[in-house]
């Protein structure tokens, strides 16, 4: 599995406002740690790290060089004006190589990462998608060999997207609006089922935390 | 697209800076070195602060300098980028010419832009010019389409203000918080900065 992942962008340039707390999602501290090293440790084997950084992004380079030296920051000043989807196209425009996308308030654990990896087929795209647990997902239709043929706000299944996904022949465009607007133009699209979890809410972090409490 | 990179010298390509350790000559380094911090961070500028650090060192003989330059540790993975690449790699540095000529085409062997200064034989007299980083991106208009630089000080601010995709490296120590807000990357270790060059270099030196 190892040397499958050239390349992870995590994007964490936004101001994470519904969780409310005056720090981006991925330092929010859960279990001792911030949420970014238990990532940066499920990422220990990638040779290159970019993190896309806005709010606050003096801190949260601080804190994650602490963590991992070699991350390399692509900075985003307009975060407060624009989506996910164009500071992964700041992390991705000149990449000639496939890479993984991860949002950096994503907790996943190594073996549900593995699970995803293991499931790449070089030079194709894969997304991953989990049971749905939040209210505002973006809903992920699959056909009957679990293939992502579309997304919706709406109902349309049990499945929602996660941000996760490799993308092997997927360009980011400088004036997409969300990622999945953009990996619409590609369906269908392999997908992987994994669990992992997003912070958006405090009613997420209260949920993580109590989990984590747990292990 | 014909694509240029421009590199700060001391503390971007090399390991250490390069000033206090020729002032260890005259048992300068701590002052030299302090000079140098505080023309880092812009708490003087560039042109008073190299005017007075010359003027401390200029008593040394220039192929004493050199044979000190040419011990400074440079950060190898740069280092392999620019030779790799030396064709379209500059060095863009406040540094005197008679001082880094020989160390610059030993460990890079590539063109750069620099200070110059006035000599009489082995001994320095003057600066003849201080360079303003910005002149050189000026320059390589001329003949490339994107420019990208590297810098980690004050005096490299110029320089990333007028190149297409500016790089703050903290290699040796926290690159300056004005060049991190106008850089589009920031990276702390050689190696990753050299495999993001290679990236854009691939990039954009293909597109037409």
């Amino acid at each position: 599995m190892a040397g499958k992942i050239d390349t992870v962008i995590i994007c964490a340039a936004g101001l994470g406002s519904r969780l409310g707390l005056d720090m981006p999602k991925c330092l929010v501290e859960i279990g001792g740690h911030p949420l970014i090293y238990y990532l940066l440790n499920v990422l220990y084997d990638v040779p290159n790290i970019r993190m896309v950084v806005g709010f606050k992004e003096d801190i949260v380079m601080d804190c994650v060089r602490k963590i991992r030296k070699d991350v390399v920051f692509v900075r985003n000043p307009a975060y407060t004006t624009t989506t996910n989807s164009y500071s992964l196209y700041l992390g991705s425009h000149d990449l000639q190589v496939p890479f993984l996308n991860i949002d950096g308030d994503m907790y996943i654990s190594r073996d549900n990462y593995e699970k995803f990896v293991d499931k790449i087929v070089p030079g194709e795209d894969l997304i991953g998608v989990t049971l749905s647990y939040t209210e505002d997902a973006v809903n992920v239709l699959l056909d009957s060999e679990n293939r992502a043929i579309g997304f919706s706000r709406e109902k349309i299944s049990n499945y929602e997207w996660t941000g996760i996904a490799y993308l092997a022949n997927i360009k980011i465009r400088k004036e997409g609006l969300y990622i999945y607007q953009e990996l619409e133009a590609y369906l269908p699209i392999q997908t992987e089922e994994i669990s992992c979890f997003e912070i958006d809410t405090p009613q997420d972090l209260e949920y993580l935390s109590n989990k984590m409490g747990h292990l | 697209m014909r694509v240029a990179f421009c590199f700060d010298l001391d503390g971007t390509l090399t390991e250490e800076e390069i000033l206090p350790q020729i002032a260890k000559h005259v048992d300068l380094y701590e002052e030299i070195e302090l000079l140098t911090k505080i023309t880092m961070r812009g708490l003087i500028t560039f042109s008073k602060s190299f005017k007075l650090r010359v003027r401390l060192l200029s008593t040394i003989p220039i192929p004493t300098v050199k044979q000190t330059v040419n011990t400074i540790l440079v950060n190898r993975p740069l280092q392999e980028f620019v030779r790799n690449n030396k064709s379209d790699c500059f060095i863009v540095t406040g540094n005197l010419d008679v001082w880094v000529d020989e160390f610059i085409s030993r460990e890079y062997g590539c063109a750069y832009f620099s200070s110059r200064a006035k000599v009489e034989g082995d001994k320095l007299i003057d600066i003849e010019k201080i360079l303003d980083k910005q002149e050189a991106i000026h320059t390589l208009r001329n003949s490339y389409d994107l420019i990208v630089a590297v810098g980690d000080g004050m005096n490299d601010c110029s320089m990333l203000e007028q190149a297409d995709i500016g790089i703050a490296f903290g290699g040796v120590h926290e690159p300056v918080s004005t060049l991190i807000n106008i850089a589009d990357y920031v990276c702390y270790d050689g190696l990753a900065l050299a495999v993001l060059l290679k990236s854009l270099k691939q990039k954009y030196g293909r597109e037409n």
